[in-house]
């Protein structure tokens, strides 16, 4: 909680560089394009990924910062470029609870729109191997 | 000065012993505690109800639940569990709510807001078969998955039998830009 209030100040702080962040309208786009697989607590469900105490572990690399992006969800759901960011920022604050980095780097509408040009088709497959890139990645540090 | 003393000491005390000839002590601590308990009631039963209304996500409320066109259902798709021994907002016994599902939002008259209404499936048991309800607003089709109601929801769940479908107020929607 601790962590995600920091990055939260962090993220107002920040805010004409990543865009603004409108809690109520992140959370609403948050209701209307993904709670439904993901839950309202992010905690997703049998094959939905979840989100709650683990998303923040895609922050480690680069690759991973990219993945949440590029995955279907994101990259072809109906929100536009700055209320993508702005979703994706928010959830970083609300769910990665446990698993938030020191230092997050809010991502911008112009990131997300490069981004999402390259959506994930085996997605399952690319995250099974990003995690174990992480955890390498983790043991190395 | 004493002799009034005395009267008043004399009188205080014919007062007191009528009094409590007349009554018990267990009735005084009865109508005490009605008048405790009933003063606390009767200002907190209009507040209370007015705190309620104003907490987020517990709108002002019209129309029938077991009713196709009570404000919940724009856009559902399915049979309603208030018509199938659940409620709007849960699902009849012997059956599970599929934690996946679809939301839109729905304007209530009641206050003229738009609320975003979690449509969760009640699964486990075959179809309910009572009060179908079929209103479509905002629905899109299949390649939009997210926003579709044509497609079994129950997912996440441990049987994927469809019984009946809930209309759940999980929040405000956010109007402005």
């Amino acid at each position: 909680m601790k962590t995600g209030l920091t990055i939260l100040a962090m993220l107002l702080t920040t805010s004409a560089v990543a865009g603004e962040l409108n809690l109520q309208r992140a959370q609403f786009n948050y209701q209307m394009s993904c709670q439904g697989c993901h839950a309202p607590d992010g905690s997703g469900a049998n094959s939905v990924p979840r989100m709650l105490d683990h998303v923040g572990n895609f922050l480690v690399t680069q690759t991973g910062r990219e993945y949440l992006v590029r995955v279907p969800g994101s990259a072809v759901s109906a929100l536009d470029d700055a209320e993508l960011a702005e979703v994706l920022n928010w959830i970083v604050v609300e769910f990665a609870g446990s698993s938030a980095k020191e230092s997050f780097e809010p991502y911008s509408s112009q990131e997300v729109g490069r981004l999402r040009q390259q959506p994930l088709n085996e997605v399952v497959q690319y995250r099974a191997q990003l995690l174990a890139d992480i955890a390498s990645a983790n043991m190395r540090e | 000065m004493k002799l009034l003393d005395g009267l008043f000491d004399k009188l205080f005390e014919q007062q007191t012993r009528q009094l409590a000839q007349r009554s018990s002590r267990r009735g005084i601590l009865k109508g005490l505690g009605g008048l405790l308990v009933g003063a606390g009631a009767i200002p907190l039963l209009p507040v209370a109800r007015a705190a309620a209304a104003e907490a987020p996500g517990q709108p002002v409320e019209e129309g029938d639940p077991a009713s196709c066109d009570y404000w919940r259902y724009c856009a559902i798709d399915g049979f309603l569990c208030s018509c199938c021994g659940g409620s709007e907002n849960t699902c009849p016994p012997g059956t599970e709510m599929s934690p996946v599902t679809w939301i839109g939002t729905c304007r209530n008259p009641a206050d003229g807001r738009n609320y975003v209404i979690s449509y969760n499936d009640c699964c486990g048991k075959s179809s309910c078969g009572a009060c179908l309800c079929q209103r479509d607003e905002g629905d899109r089709p299949a390649y939009r998955p997210d926003k579709t109601n044509d497609i079994n929801w129950c997912l996440g769940t441990s049987s994927a039998t469809y019984h009946c479908s809930t209309a759940i107020v999980v929040g405000v929607a956010f109007e402005g830009k």
